[in-house]
């Protein structure tokens, strides 16, 4: 799961998407690698996993062996510009840059190019091991990964057809780039990433690693001939409660291909203690 | 005929449509002619509903007699917002746009404010006594709020007055990039002449403004009379997102004053007493004790975030309990809000 330099992880909304992007990042910074995790989604996600309420553009060291920094538009404009883009020296700049931000507001697939080229862009610098992408929902992924290609549907010719060209590369090579699913045991989340792997067959645009379930439920330990020994009250409705939950979520589990499973945490308050408890489960599955 | 206006609002996931359709149902049955626009639904609420494909024109609900539904359709409320602002030779040349499709399909605050257009629409057309507004989940909810503005913005020719220096001409014929050197050279540099196209589709969309920004203006007015209520669930990032609402929503934007927790496990379970009962079998409580003090710390977990935000923002706080299947039926839709008396009291009383 974590042996390409850059992994996107994605998921429907309110899968658990930063909490499984901030615990894979506590996993590789105690195994020693350098990290670098990307917020790409609206508002603070994985970083309030991994104890900090502020990002910003530039990489920041937020705990031992982890870096962070938060995707904007108007910085990632300016750096996919001034660094990526190559346009002639002699090119009127203030002219060109204003353009861009016509381009970006108007253009399909210029502001999905500029902001999913921040994450690329730090690969190419290779500062660090292991890039973490906590990436748009499944709604909006394709969206951004198929932007190289709206890109060359679009502009015949020139720098940012170019650089698109060099995105599509680097989000296909299989070595380098792949994409984390996670999804819990539940109709919708199942079947959007159903959805999304079919969409991934029928237009490669990356290599999926494979597909995360989130909050398993443990078995109950009870039958349900135990449960109608417990006494009537809170006890036996929260043990029909689990049961049926977990009969629910085994309609569901094996529709999703046999990857890493992931418990449903109890009682957790804290962002924090999501993430730390999450990276000691995976600790013990890779 | 007034209409009253519930808006729902909240991020993806949490069970905004589910809800919306339960309120409705309860209301019809109390005998309010409603109606609810949904955003794309379940396969099997929208049968529920007896709704079987995308339409903005409300269809009457066969179970639930006084009850009609629509799905929103953004594609063809954009469609018919040029038809109706443009004339016809414009309204062609946009549709057939490439620039105007990637308005209308990708940018989020298009699905936004096609869901608004709707609600104006059914608001101004006097046929209800109660309008349920399912929002599109974008930016938490806040994009519903925002786009009338932001489409204001767009279509007002901000971007088009820079593109044409100051003044911008009359006709859009009147208009060459080659008019304009630097623009020309800028055209070279990135590769097309993407930049004269812009120009010419923001013309075109600029015939739309007076209508639209009209349009967009009512949206607002509406928005800030009707009765909003933010849906979240217990969990994190729901909760993150409906945070984000109450921090970033203007307090002009009709800010809601009920926040509905979705989805909630009964408060007693926080009592562990019985599982030390003496007459318990030995291996029954050594197999339930963990998973059962599991339940109970997680209701206490969701007990203290609930309290908290809600003395926050300052909100009326409603439960709505955990339902093992999602309904299937307007009597399960009815079911589902029957005991949350505080969440029924927005609803307008039948005369």
């Amino acid at each position: 799961m974590l042996d390409r330099k850059l992994t996107f992880i994605s998921g429907k909304g309110g899968v658990g998407k930063s909490a499984v992007t901030a615990s894979l990042a506590l996993l590789a910074a105690r195994r020693g690698s350098k990290v670098l995790v990307v917020g790409m989604v609206e508002g603070i996600g994985a970083a309030s996993h991994l104890g900090t309420r502020e990002l910003a553009y530039a990489p920041r060291r937020i705990r031992s062996g982890i870096d962070a920094l938060a995707v904007n538009r108007t910085d990632a404009l300016d750096e996919y510009f001034r660094l990526q883009l190559h346009v002639p020296r002699a090119a009127p700049t203030k002219v060109l840059s204003r353009a861009l931000s016509v381009l970006a507001e108007t253009a399909p697939g210029v502001r999905e190019i500029v902001t999913i080229g921040k994450p690329v862009f730090e690969l190419w610098q290779a500062n660090y091991d292991l890039v973490l992408v906590d990436a748009p929902p499944l709604g909006q992924l394709f969206s951004y990964l198929r932007a190289p290609n709206t890109i060359a549907e679009l502009v015949p010719a020139g720098p940012i057809r170019n650089q698109a060209g060099r995105m599509r590369k680097a989000l296909l090579d299989l070595g380098t780039t792949s994409l984390i699913l996670v999804t819990t045991p539940d109709e919708l989340p199942v079947l959007e990433t159903k959805e999304a792997i079919n969409e991934l067959i029928a237009e490669p645009v990356i290599d999926l690693a494979g597909v995360v379930t989130n909050r398993v439920l443990p078995p109950l330990g009870l039958s349900e001939d135990g449960i109608a020994t417990l006494p009537q009250g809170s006890h036996r409705d929260a043990a029909e409660h689990h049961h049926a939950v977990q009969a629910h979520q085994e309609t569901w589990l094996p529709q999703v291909s046999a990857g890493p499973r992931l418990p449903y945490l109890f009682g957790l308050h804290t962002a924090g203690e999501v993430a730390e408890q999450l990276a000691d489960i995976w600790d013990e599955l890779i | 005929m007034s209409t009253g206006v519930l808006v729902i609002t909240g991020a993806g996931g949490v069970g905004k449509t589910t809800l919306s359709a339960a309120l409705a149902v309860t209301a019809a049955r109390r005998g309010l002619r409603t109606c609810v626009i949904t955003v794309d639904p379940a396969r099997r609420l929208a049968d529920a509903l007896g709704i079987d494909s995308l339409g903005n024109h409300p269809t009457e609900v066969g179970e639930q007699p006084g009850l009609a539904a629509a799905m929103l359709d953004v594609t063809a409320s954009w469609e018919a917002m040029v038809h109706r602002h443009a004339d016809p030779e414009t309204a062609e040349r946009l549709l057939a746009d490439p620039f105007f499709r990637a308005l209308a399909d990708r940018f989020p605050a298009a699905q936004a404010y096609a869901a608004g257009e709707q609600m104006a629409e059914h608001i101004e057309s006097h046929r209800w006594d109660l309008l349920v507004v399912d929002t599109p989940p974008a930016g938490g909810g806040l994009d519903f709020y925002t786009a009338p503005g932001r489409m204001k913005e767009v279509i007002g020719g901000r971007l088009l007055r820079w593109l044409t220096g100051a003044s911008i001409p009359g006709r859009r014929a009147l208009y060459k990039v080659t008019a304009r050197p630097a623009l020309k050279l800028a055209d070279t540099v990135l590769g097309g002449p993407l930049l004269e196209e812009i120009a010419v589709f923001l013309m075109d969309l600029r015939s739309l403004y007076d209508g639209l920004s009209r349009r967009a203006s009512a949206i607002e007015l509406h928005l800030q009379r009707a009765t909003s209520i933010v849906v979240a669930t217990a969990e994190p990032t729901p909760l993150r997102e409906a945070r984000r609402f109450f921090e970033e929503l203007e307090a002009t934007a009709g800010r809601p004053e009920t926040v509905v927790f979705n989805k909630q496990l009964p408060a007693g379970w926080t009592d562990t007493t019985s599982l030390r009962s003496p007459d318990l079998a030995q291996d029954v409580r050594l197999a339930a004790r963990e998973n059962l003090s599991n339940w109970a710390s997680e209701v206490r977990r969701q007990h203290d975030v609930k309290q908290e935000f809600a003395a926050r923002y300052k909100l009326n706080l409603v439960d709505v309990p955990w339902a093992e299947d999602a309904p299937t039926s307007v009597d399960a839709l009815a079911d589902l809000v029957a005991g949350s008396v505080d969440l029924l009291r927005h609803l307008p009383t039948a005369t």
